[in-house]
């Protein structure tokens, strides 16, 4: 079955080993880059009202800013209190230097 | 010449029979109350657990003049934790109860589990801002150094017991075996079932509701509602008894036919056997068989609690002071789960005659500040509490101060006046 697939962004602005929130089709979503690969999930914590791309990535760890829950980029996985609800995480294509990601 | 404000205060008599106004209307002596009674060595009621039966419920209640937070986690644990942000101080719950998955406060969004650890502070890693991180808390900040005031807990027979102090004594200790058995009486394990509140502010010092259950010789007096309709007859089979320090106390009753088959009145002037309650629910006893005899035993567990039970109705009555003049009182109605609808009625019915607008409750709160209002006028007199002597001692009588005697001999020692 086809995606919906939609770029989100040139990948040459997503910064190495870091995080960077971008718009998609009206959603907030954080990209991140983990040992060249790139991942994708909703921007907004499950938790309290914050944007995970204000946080700090490590490794494959997302942690928010405001109450320092943890998310596994690749899975969505929670990680840790006070989280507990999963992110949603998007698959993610790189083509002619751009990033996909698929909305459906 | 003597002083209408002395400053010097010196304890009236060798005892407890008199009893100074300024023990009643001093804000020093009342913080000391605070700090020795309701702050450490004591254990302090907090709810029951059928008020938070499911994970993350929780319910605000008050220890002393500290709100603090009764809640269940999510390992179905229950905890007590102090009402007190551990950032900037404040009283961040407000909410009476509800259900919560963590503790945040409003100000700075501090996050805390249902146990009180802080989970998480916000920007604590600072803020980025054009690929540089601004602020955020210093490199020897330990979330495990700042969660919010956990008490020690106590529960018994699905009741929950609180104390900041971690060194206190064992709940079955604090209550002593004879006080330890009236209230197993009431909480035997059966669930509970809470059927409603009742909240009432008294201008009056905490004490004297104390005192008021305390006085088994006032009720036939008082309550002319009682005594109109053969409820409280000073007849009546009856007993007194205390722990071993004289600060709980049990007032044991067993209620005679009623009526005027009986040859005693019993020294009550306000009898009228031609008057009846329109709903006879209101009077008329079903025993039930955990009462193993008695049909009212009212229990004192100082400080700050009182078991109800009168006949059929059954609540806790909690004692929330706010100054040295005033208190909250709180009503918790409860059943068990194993009553009959129509049970469940009764004591519903039956709680008419207590609370703010009580049949007969509503008399206590009256002659409670009516009484702070004499002692805040000369306070350098005393009142006397000497009905049944100067002693103190369990009686198989109503007609005894003793039990206040008992109360103020305890509270002399660990007051140190």
């Amino acid at each position: 079955m086809p995606g919906n697939w939609i770029a989100a962004l040139a990948l040459e602005a997503l910064p190495e080993a870091d995080v960077i929130g971008v718009s998609v089709e009206g959603r907030d979503i954080a990209l991140y880059e983990v040992d060249g690969e790139v991942y994708a999930s909703d921007n907004i914590c499950t938790h309290g009202h914050a944007r995970l791309s204000d946080g700090f990535l490590e490794g494959r760890q997302i942690e928010c800013p405001l109450h320092q829950g943890k998310f596994d980029v690749c899975s969505g996985r929670a990680l840790c209190a006070p989280l507990t609800e999963d992110i949603r995480t998007y698959p993610v294509k790189i083509e002619d230097g751009r990033v996909f990601i698929d909305m459906s | 010449m003597s002083s209408a404000f002395p400053a010097a205060h010196e304890w009236p008599a060798e005892g407890t029979h008199r009893v100074p106004f300024w023990a009643y209307t001093r804000d020093d002596l009342y913080r000391k109350e605070l700090e020795r009674f309701f702050y450490a060595g004591h254990w302090c009621y907090v709810g029951l657990e059928a008020e938070i039966p499911n994970p993350g419920d929780f319910r605000r209640t008050v220890i002393g003049e500290r709100s603090v937070i009764m809640v269940r986690d999510a390992d179905g644990a229950i905890n007590v934790v102090e009402n007190v942000c551990a950032h900037r101080g404040l009283r961040f719950c407000r909410e009476r109860h509800g259900n919560r998955k963590d503790f945040l406060c409003p100000y700075h969004q501090w996050n805390y589990s249902l146990k009180g650890e802080l989970q998480g502070v916000p920007f604590r890693r600072g803020v980025k801002q054009d690929g540089k991180v601004n602020g955020g808390m210093p490199k020897d900040f330990r979330v495990e150094e700042h969660g919010l005031t956990r008490l020690k807990v106590a529960r018994r027979g699905g009741v929950v017991f609180a104390a900041f102090d971690h060194e206190v004594e064992p709940l079955e200790d604090f209550l002593g075996p004879t006080i330890l058995a009236y209230f197993d009486r009431v909480f035997d394990g059966r669930e509970l079932t809470v059927l409603g509140y009742r909240r009432q502010r008294i201008p009056g010092n905490w004490k004297l509701m104390q005192e008021n259950i305390k006085d088994p010789y006032h009720p036939g007096l008082l309550h002319t509602w009682f005594s109109t309709f053969g409820l409280w007859r000073a007849d009546n089979k009856s007993e007194l008894k205390m722990d071993a320090r004289h600060r709980h106390a049990a007032m044991i009753s067993t209620r005679g036919q009623g009526g005027k088959n009986e040859e005693v009145v019993g020294g009550v002037d306000s009898f009228k056997d031609h008057m009846q309650v329109n709903d006879p629910r209101l009077l008329d006893i079903v025993p039930e068989p955990w009462w193993g005899g008695p049909t009212a035993v009212m229990t004192t567990i100082f400080p700050s609690l009182i078991v109800q039970q009168q006949v059929n109705s059954v609540s806790m009555r909690h004692i929330q002071p706010n100054g040295h003049g005033s208190f909250d009182f709180v009503w918790t109605h409860f059943g068990f789960a194993e009553d009959s609808e129509e049970m469940q009625q009764r004591r519903l019915i039956q709680a008419n005659l207590f609370g703010p607008a009580g049949f007969v409750s509503a008399d206590d709160g009256e002659v409670i500040e009516w009484s702070q209002e004499g002692f805040e006028q000369k306070p350098a007199h005393r009142t006397l509490i000497e009905m049944g002597g100067h002693e103190i001692g369990d009686t198989d009588h109503m007609v005894t101060e003793t039990l206040i005697r008992g109360m103020y001999a305890y509270w002399r020692q660990v007051m140190g006046e």
